[in-house]
């Protein structure tokens, strides 16, 4: 009897034990399968993020200020302000704000207890440090610059609060801070030479710029004594992941290739047919976010022959089938735009008559316009001079649908009689060709928060450079009445008048056949699924992993 | 053999004894070649002809088909027919092709001919200054010409050719020497003939021939060179039917439509394959005759 209970007892013990690990495994396959969400989120691990825009060549925003920049460094610096995703504005490294009656100042009260990574403490004079190097001619900055050409001076009325001071009211102040451009960047750092502040940004980010191998990679590690996340975040303390290896993959097939095969676990700049490929797919997760700003369009430049004559800008304008194109090369993935704002902003004037495809009506226009003859390509001419429309593209800021887009707009413009020079090239001969004017259409995207764009964008004063030497009014429109709207728009804070006075002002630009609205402005990140919590920030849609982490 | 026959044969080069040519098939590889080369000059000398539609017509609607009846080898992005692009491609590839060639073979010919038969100074300069040419890969040497002058088909073009020079000036330089001194040539001097004559009459003949295998060889390579340069955005530009910017534009929607760039690269490769099996069949011939 003792001899046999030995079996007994081990075999029930081996039962019990098979029914638990068998339960153990049923119900762990319950909780992946079913909720995956209910997990709690995992510390450390490292996110590869590929970028198909341009590497940029200095990582901290204020100098210049594109869209790149804005892209990495919302992972190392924050703003005074953010957005929710309703479009409103919340509170970031500034606690509260309050304008004065006159609207001429802005006092900033600051978070407390906040501290750069170089351990520098936030406070009046750091902010004050930050917009004096963003109004320095010397850092070259032209986003940041022109966000705050009404402010005037600042001022520390205490340590933890500061007052800017402004030539005349600005509607459009709260959006202009919140904007990646304008982050605030420790002192100290911000002190250094240029060149070293460019390599290694300093801020109150929940991660921190390691380092950075030119042509390769950015590599971002966790900030661990992180404590001013925006008001929307979903925890609190430091990131959850170790760290971010951010690299630069231009071409997109290879780098939807990296997502599929693990190499990259989120990819920005996705083309419409992966975008349509991902969807169908349960292993990749797709994130559409809209940025705010501009639509994307074609400006004419209207500075210059032959798009100096209205007539002319209109007929290039009807002679383009955008409807079809936007169809064929988005796959459903974009809309086509008739407007000058991105759907993003709610006071977007969308006015689709003006920008039909009417090749008839583009034909006479060009003939009241005196170009009457054709030489023997078909192209129309007017005193011995060919109609012919420059247009560089840069290969680092269009997709390459959009490339197709043009080159599609070429080709129908083509039997109106326009002949349409497309000439790729990478972003710095861009910059070269927009500087020295030498252009007669250009694509530039404009991503700015709120209505405000309109005045950079069609503003005279956006002719003239700024200290980068980019200007944004690409189109040159030198209109006193537009001018005047724009600059009433800026400084009214009754929000029916703003928009009525913005409504004004686009219906004037699209009246004036300035921009061929093409599609909305796009930004498509697609993720692995194993990314859990990565979200775009309300602000200029640029991605964020506060509060991401790896399954 | 008679003495005397074997004295008029020495006395004869190679090039000019004709009649015992061996009679020779065409092998199966060859009259393909030839028969997708007479595709090809068709196509560049009379694209309509082969394809009747417009390399640059877009149709928005019908984009991204795949290979059917209607469209032979599918539609890219903007609906325009590949069939049609890479028939009408033809010419500007050829074109590309054998004026590089040109470029190439003449420059090699001048300095090899100079390194040849100026004497141990001249050869001795223009071999050290091969020698530095050859320091660089050919491709890089063409990347240089480009960053210099600027990126084209014309630029592209010359680049290439620079780019293949060193290489027939190296072999026109060694085919001079032993032609020179070869026993035909010592046998034509013995028999008094004037210097101007075994010039034309048995060295330069016997330098040529082979310099014919070489260009049609070089014509395949000058091609996939020239494709490679306008596949980086260095020689045509978009939207112009030229292979190599096609297989480009394709490279984009390759998971979703591979025949965008599958053939483009399908009419690079065949045309380098057959200029090289035509080039190796005339080489053979030579040889043989």
């Amino acid at each position: 009897m003792h001899l046999s209970g030995y079996p007994h007892r081990a075999s029930r013990t081996l039962t019990g034990l098979v029914g638990l690990v068998a339960t153990g495994i049923l119900l762990t396959g319950c909780t992946t399968a079913e909720s995956p969400e209910a997990t709690e989120p995992i510390t450390g691990g490292t996110l590869t993020y590929a970028s198909g825009d341009a590497e940029p060549t200095c990582l901290d925003p204020h100098v210049g200020g594109n869209y790149p920049q804005a892209l990495v460094g919302s992972q190392y610096l924050e703003s005074l302000v953010s957005r929710d995703a309703d479009g409103a504005i919340i509170p970031w490294l500034a606690d509260s704000w309050t304008e004065s009656a006159d609207g001429l100042a802005w006092d900033f009260t600051l978070a407390a207890d906040v501290n750069f990574t170089d351990g520098t403490p936030l406070d009046a004079a750091a902010v004050q440090a930050n917009i004096a190097h963003l109004q320095d001619p010397e850092t070259g900055s032209s986003t940041g610059y022109l966000a705050l050409a009404k402010v005037t001076g600042t001022e520390a009325v205490s340590a933890n609060v500061v007052r800017l001071r402004l030539s005349e009211p600005d509607s459009a102040l709260l959006e202009s801070l919140s904007q990646p451009w304008l982050a605030i960047e420790s002192p100290t750092a911000l002190a250094r030479s240029q060149d070293e502040n460019c390599a290694s940004p300093v801020g109150t980010g929940p991660f921190q710029v390691e380092k950075w191998v030119q042509q390769d990679s950015i590599t971002l590690v966790r900030n661990e004594n992180y404590n001013s996340p925006p008001e929307d975040a979903a925890h609190t303390g430091p990131a959850y992941l170790d760290s971010i290896v951010w690299r630069f993959i231009p071409d997109s097939a290879s780098r939807y290739a990296a997502l599929q095969s693990g190499d990259a676990d989120v990819i920005d700049n996705a083309q419409p047919d992966t975008i349509v490929q991902a969807e169908a797919s349960d292993t990749i997760v797709h994130l559409d976010a809209p940025r705010p700003g501009a639509s994307n369009r074609i400006e004419l430049n209207s500075g210059r022959a032959p798009f100096d004559d209205p007539l002319v800008r209109e007929a290039f304008i009807r002679s383009a089938n955008v409807d079809d194109a936007v169809t064929s090369l988005f796959q459903g993935t974009a809309e086509r735009s008739y407007s000058a704002l991105s759907s993003a902003e709610p006071l977007a004037v969308s006015a689709p008559d003006l920008f039909g495809y009417d090749p008839e009506a583009a034909s006479d226009l060009l003939d009241s316009a005196g170009w009457t003859e054709r030489d023997s390509g078909g192209y129309r001419v007017k005193d011995g001079e060919r109609l012919t429309v420059e247009f560089p593209v840069s290969t680092n800021q269009s997709i390459p649908a959009e490339q197709s887009l043009f080159e599609q707009i070429q080709a129908t413009a083509k039997e109106t009689g326009f002949e349409v020079v497309l000439s790729p090239m990478d972003l710095s001969s861009w910059y070269t060709a927009l500087g020295e004017s030498n252009y007669d259409a250009v694509s530039a995207p404009y991503t700015k928060v709120g209505p405000d764009v309109l005045r950079i964008l069609f503003h005279s004063d956006g002719i003239t450079p700024a200290p980068s030497g980019y200007f944004a009014n690409h189109a040159q429109v030198d209109d006193p009445a537009i001018d005047a709207l724009l600059t009433q728009a800026g400084r009214v804070t009754d929000a029916d008048t703003r928009a009525a006075l913005y409504t004004d002002a686009q219906n004037t630009v699209l009246e004036g056949f300035y921009i061929l609205p093409l599609f909305d402005q796009q930004n498509h990140y697609l993720l692995g699924s194993d990314v859990v919590g990565a979200r775009a920030l309300p602000t200029v849609s640029t991605p964020t992993f506060y509060d991401a982490w790896l399954k | 053999m008679s003495d005397l026959e074997i004295q008029a044969g020495l006395g004869r080069s190679p090039r000019a004894n004709r009649q015992h040519r061996p009679p020779r098939r065409f092998g199966v590889a060859e009259a393909l070649a030839g028969l997708f080369t007479i595709f090809l000059v068709t196509a560049a000398l009379f694209p309509a002809l082969v394809a009747p539609g417009d390399p640059l017509g877009i149709d928005p609607l019908s984009a991204f088909q795949s290979p059917s009846p209607a469209h032979w080898f599918g539609t890219d992005e903007s609906g325009r027919d590949i069939y049609t692009r890479v028939s009408h491609g033809t010419g500007s590839s050829l074109l590309i092709g054998t004026v590089a060639t040109l470029i190439g073979l003449g420059l090699g010919l001048v300095l090899g001919t100079l390194a040849g038969m100026l004497g141990p100074i001249v050869d001795f300069t223009v071999n050290r200054f091969l020698e530095v040419l050859f320091a660089f890969p050919g491709l890089l040497l063409a990347l240089l010409f480009i960053l210099i002058f600027g990126p084209g088909v014309a630029t592209a073009t010359v680049a290439v050719g620079l780019a293949t020079a060193p290489g027939y000036a190296r072999i026109i330089r060694g085919q001079l020497l032993s032609v020179r001194s070869s026993a035909f040539v010592e046998a034509a001097t013995v028999l008094g003939r004037s210097p101007g004559q075994i010039l034309v009459r048995h060295i330069l003949p016997n330098t040529l021939a082979p310099l014919f295998v070489l260009g049609t060889l070089g014509i395949g390579q000058a091609i996939v060179w020239a494709s490679a340069l306008s596949y980086l955005g260095l020689g045509a530009a978009p939207p112009a039917a030229e292979w190599g910017a096609m297989l480009s534009a394709g490279r984009t929607y390759i998971g979703s439509a591979w025949w965008m760039s599958f053939f483009p690269g399908l009419f690079i490769v065949l045309t380098a394959v057959s200029a090289t099996a035509l080039g190796r069949g005339i080489e053979r011939r030579l040889r043989h005759a």
